[in-house]
């Protein structure tokens, strides 16, 4: 127990030096960082929608880029027309979570991959359909605006008044889904992944709950659109791209299934990967992403957010040898009960290795 | 009468294409349960290797098979060295691995041969046979006839050979196959070692229509996915026939509907695939899977 | 529930200590001045990148991804001009000191806030001008940010109208290349001024490219005999154009004004009409007519005619393997460019002439600023950079119109292509 309580309190200073930074770091840094790190914030939102279908409740989802194009686009269309700010982010959560909702429920009833395909095929279809409606979304050429301009009394820059926009966006998000996650909903989420006929005999709806699911998804990514319009100040049917929803996938197993804190290292991968190839060298960006992938699910294969446990694993492993490694495992205590899915995967997996 | 023959003539042409790559799918999702991103960057990689060996002089049916030995080969060691550390655990994991795959075999093709496409030798002439007024080109009809070869000897593969039965085993249960003396580390690299195979004889298959690059499938890739899902994902008639029906479903939309055009054809056969897979989830032709609970 | 108690606690502890950091560190950035967004305060005072005896440019395209081959070289060919010229000893500025100049590249994929995000690194890291970047999407995300931060955009690498015909509004960015809708309109010329009826089939890439180029070509057929009877698109997606072929045979069209940016898909096209015995004259458009990638493959032999616009002469064509510019950019491109890329397309001769440009303007400056950088480069006239073909020259004094005017109407003869005068 003390243990508990004094790793709490780590925490605890651990979030504030992280809150801290987040709110310092744009004074202190360049336009570019400012830029990094306000994209990495609309990304975590993003990530965030994809997690909470994909992680917590365990139904794949390829679609997420149309909702965030979908969401850039309202935003853009509203600014142009000159609404009230506040409504266009209203109306950038609503409607794609509209519509979301709208495909959830026709599509929720299967599951593995027949649900995998609907989600592909919804930017494939939003795209040539944002190129046609070329009055609302600017056609091919994409649609500029110019907006959330730093007021004067604030003293900041353009793009330090954009990242905190996004950033007080991000951490609203974050805190709403930390809660509906170690909720009675999140609960329902971990059974519903678990076993669907498990979630059934207790009374959970599956049907209901991967609707709500994917509801929240698209609203948090019609939302990361609105963040998105701020930074970027740009929207084109590009936006919309299937390549984009894969690396975001990829980016929610790298930071971390089913787990906040690795969701926000899942949006820092997202952003700074490319950028990071980049510097090593322009001409072989794809080469250089595509390593950096595979050596962190062969160090990680749970995820960044899993680092701490797997070096003191490792750590274990070396002082105790054999015996000693699934130990960790076993502790069903406060903490990982807050967590619950990522309880039962460890020993299946072990399981399996064992069986070849 | 003689258009409405051509536009579904076409839309079969056009459906091979995806059909060629949807059957490699189909392979490595039956040999190990999962579905391989890299699929079409593996294709791609081998088709290159093809290109190089015809570039230096080697005649184009030798250059094929060496491609078929590479991509065997590539296939089964990237199973054995990279996808097993991540199979039968959370298969998201899996699926993720075989994006950085995708992404890190698309670099490499590149840092070897660049990103612009480059024409690629076909085993069949240009020209046509003109049947009644319609037209189907010998690569699309050689295509076509590769394509219905390989799904046959697939069909036959898995219904009626010890290897297919083991294959599928494995991929159903691979403890118990395990417990029942098969050798499931070799049967699964065989997996993968035959869908990639199958995938360079898709990339050598397209690539003189498509040009080769290493982004080539991309695009294909995703049609591909959908064929295989549609068709029911176990069932490599199910994808043929599920790519072709893509095909001539885009086709007819954009040739008949008017307001649908040339620019949203594309979203037609997708919206289908999302009727039928509500009313189907099963797809097509696959199986229905019971659930165990 | 005393979890939650916890949580709006430690939130409530987060926010307190957030607000408080702001307060000290007082609301502003330490370093505004060294962004370089204003060089305001004297013509004498040097711009951001630039000193006595250097100058670096940046450039962000789509080095990765299937807009990468025209990517690479839009990045290879300038490369290659400014190295060799650093080698030879460097670039003679207007204010009498010699400079050489460091260019950096970075990867946007072709998306716009990659290009937005690169654009941003580029300008930190403190280069003096963002040059030649290639597409039209990431292009647009910059422009408001280049203007914005009074950083010169320009000769960019695209023939979208956008970049050059407001440049009261967006003064810091212009385009290099003749725009689509003067190649759409040079050819519609041709048409028109034959002075017979003809019918026309067009198919275009359903973007602003394929827009610009049908506006171009309708502005130019207005009131003449010339009809479009079928008109087709395709996404740069797609994998084959055999359907949108066989709809226009049905018109039976005399001429195909085929504007398809993506070579296998033109030489699908080619393929396509004579097997289905269509035989228009075509009409290809700069960047898919080169005749080793495109006609070839496609029997292009087969059509009557075949048409296309050209600027540059082609260094991988054995028709120019004795001209002394030729030889020049063959033996630099051996040494330096091809580090980025090894396969030719026009884009790499557009911005080697594109490093020519620059040098004049260089020439030009006066003043080791931006604002001086962009006087001179819009005060450019008749000036022939090099590879470019005789009677296209360079004049940027123009406020609507890229720096590159004047578009050769070009016809095949069966080896490379000839000036073309009548249909």
């Amino acid at each position: 127990m003390e243990k508990l309580l004094a790793r709490r309190s780590v925490r605890l200073v651990a979030l504030a030096v992280f809150a801290v930074v987040l709110v310092v770091a744009p004074l202190v840094s360049s336009p570019f960082i400012n830029y990094q790190l306000a994209l990495i914030a609309v990304f975590a939102v993003a990530l965030l929608g994809v997690n909470i279908v994909m992680g917590y409740t365990g139904q794949v989802s390829l679609g997420q880029s149309a909702f965030l194009g979908l969401g850039a686009y309202i935003a853009a269309y509203g600014v142009k027309n000159g609404w009230p700010l506040l409504l266009v982010l209203v109306l950038c959560a609503v409607l794609p979570a509209a519509v979301g909702m709208l495909v959830a429920l026709a599509a929720a009833r299967l599951r593995g991959l027949a649900l995998a395909m609907i989600t592909i095929a919804l930017p494939i279809i939003g795209i040539p359909l944002a190129r046609r409606f070329s009055d609302f979304t600017g056609g091919s050429g994409g649609a500029t605006v110019s907006f959330m301009k730093a007021p004067d009394w604030s003293g900041l820059a353009n793009d330090q008044w954009r990242y905190y926009v996004v950033l007080v966006i991000a951490v609203v998000a974050f805190l709403l889904a930390r809660n509906l996650v170690r909720g009675r909903v999140g609960r329902a989420f971990a059974i519903v992944k678990e076993n669907e006929a498990v979630a059934l005999a207790m009374g959970v709806s599956p049907y209901r709950y991967k609707v709500l699911a994917f509801t929240i998804a698209s609203l948090l990514g019609g939302v990361a659109g609105f963040s998105y319009l701020v930074v970027v100040q740009f929207t084109s049917p590009e936006t919309l791209s299937f390549f984009t929803s894969i690396n975001l996938v990829a980016a929610m197993v790298i930071g971390g299934s089913a787990s906040i804190a690795g969701t926000i290292l899942g949006a820092i991968y997202f952003v700074v990967v490319p950028v990071l190839a980049g510097a090593v060298n322009s001409a072989r960006t794809a080469l250089i992403s595509g390593a950096i992938l595979l050596a962190v699910l062969f160090l990680l294969p749970r995820g960044l957010a899993s680092l701490p446990r797997r070096v003191r694993q490792l750590s274990a492993r070396k002082s105790h040898g054999r015996t000693g490694a699934t130990a960790p495992h076993n502790s069903p205590d406060g903490a990982s009960s807050a967590a619950p899915p990522e309880i039962p995967e460890i020993p299946a997996a072990n399981e399996e290795r064992q069986a070849r | 009468m003689q258009y409405f023959i051509q536009v579904v003539v076409d839309g079969v042409a056009t459906g091979a294409i995806y059909g060629a790559l949807a059957l490699a799918i189909v392979l490595v999702n039956r040999a190990t349960g999962l579905i391989n991103f890299a699929q079409g960057a593996m294709a791609v990689m081998a088709t290159f290797v093809a290109f190089a060996l015809t570039r230096a002089g080697v005649p184009l049916i030798a250059a094929a098979l060496a491609a078929f030995a590479f991509a065997f080969v590539l296939g089964a060691l990237l199973e054995r060295v990279v996808v097993r550390r991540f199979e039968g655990g959370d298969p998201d994991i899996a699926v993720v691995a075989t994006i950085g795959l995708l992404v890190l075999l698309t670099g490499i093709s590149a840092a070897f041969f660049g990103y612009e496409p480059h024409p690629f030798p076909s085993f069949f002439p240009l020209g046509t046979v003109n049947l009644f007024g319609v037209f189907l080109s010998f690569r699309s009809l050689g295509t076509i006839v590769i394509l219905v070869v390989a799904m046959v000897a697939l069909q036959v593969l898995f219904r009626s050979t010890k290897l297919g039965l083991a294959m599928r085993a494995v991929a159903d249960n691979p403890r118990s196959s395990a417990l029942s003396g098969l050798p499931v580390s070799r049967l699964l690299m065989i997996g993968w070692g035959l869908a990639a195979g199958l995938g360079a004889l898709a990339g050598i298959l397209v690539a003189p229509q498509l040009f080769i690059s290493p982004g080539m499938l991309d695009f294909a890739l995703v049609y591909a996915l959908a064929a295989a899902i549609l068709g029911g994902l176990d069932s490599p008639v199910g994808a043929v026939v599920a790519a072709a029906f893509i095909g001539v479903v885009e086709n007819l939309a954009g040739a008949y509907i008017d307001v649908i055009g040339d620019d949203l054809k594309i979203a037609v056969p997708f919206a289908v695939m999302i009727v039928i897979l509500i009313v189907r989830p099963q797809g097509l032709f696959g199986r229905k899977v019971v659930v165990r609970v | 529930m005393r979890n939650f108690h916890k949580t709006t606690r430690v939130t409530g502890a987060v926010a307190v200590l957030g607000i408080s950091a702001l307060l000290v560190t007082g609301c502003t950035r330490a370093d505004t001045s060294g962004t370089g967004t204003g060089a305001s305060a004297g013509a004498a005072e040097a711009s951001p990148g630039i000193t006595d005896d250097s100058l670096s440019l940046g450039i962000s395209s789509p080095l990765s991804g299937p807009t990468a081959g025209p990517g690479s070289c839009s990045v290879a060919g300038l490369y290659t001009y400014l190295e060799a010229k650093n080698a030879a000893g460097g670039f003679e500025f207007g204010d009498g000191k010699t400079r050489t100049v460091k260019l950096t590249y970075l990867d946007d994929v072709y998306d716009p806030a990659k290009a937005v995000s690169n654009f941003r690194q580029l300008e930190g890291d403190g280069i003096f001008a963002y040059v030649g970047a290639l597409g039209t999407p990431t292009n647009a995300a910059v422009m408001p940010v280049a203007n914005e931060e009074k950083v010169p955009q320009v000769l960019l690498v695209t023939g979208a109208t956008t970049f050059s015909k407001d440049q009261k509004t967006n003064p810091w960015t212009f385009g290099l290349l003749p725009t689509y809708f003067d190649e759409g309109a040079a050819f519609g010329k041709l048409l028109a001024d034959a002075g017979k009826a003809v019918t026309v089939a067009t198919l275009a890439q359903n973007d602003d490219y394929g827009k610009d180029y049908l506006a171009g070509f309708q502005s130019a057929i207005e009131g003449s005999d010339v009809k479009v009877v079928g008109s087709a698109t395709y996404e740069p997606s797609d994998t084959t154009l055999d359907s949108q072929v066989t709809e226009l045979a049905a018109t039976k069209a005399d001429t195909l004004l085929s504007a398809v940016s993506v070579t296998p898909l033109q030489v699908g096209v080619l393929t396509r009409a004579q097997d289905i015995g269509w035989l228009p004259r075509i009409f290809l458009p700069s960047n898919t007519s080169t005749p080793a990638t495109v006609i070839e493959p496609g029997q292009g032999t087969a059509y009557p005619a075949l048409y296309s616009t050209s600027l540059t002469k082609v260094p991988v064509s054995p028709a120019f393997a004795d001209d002394e510019e030729v030889k020049a950019y063959n033996a630099a491109f051996e040494k330096y460019g091809s580090k980025i890329t090894t396969t030719y397309t026009p884009h790499c001769a557009w911005s080697y002439a594109e490093g020519a440009i620059l040098e004049q303007a260089f020439k030009g400056m006066t003043d080791p600023t931006r604002d001086s950088f962009m006087t001179a480069l819009h005060s450019i006239t008749g000036f022939h950079a090099p590879l470019l073909l005789d009677g296209i020259t360079v004049d940027t004094t123009a406020t609507d119109k890229p720096a590159i005017q004047g578009i050769q109407l070009v016809q095949y003869n069966g080896k490379g292509y000839a000036p073309a005068s009548k249909y």
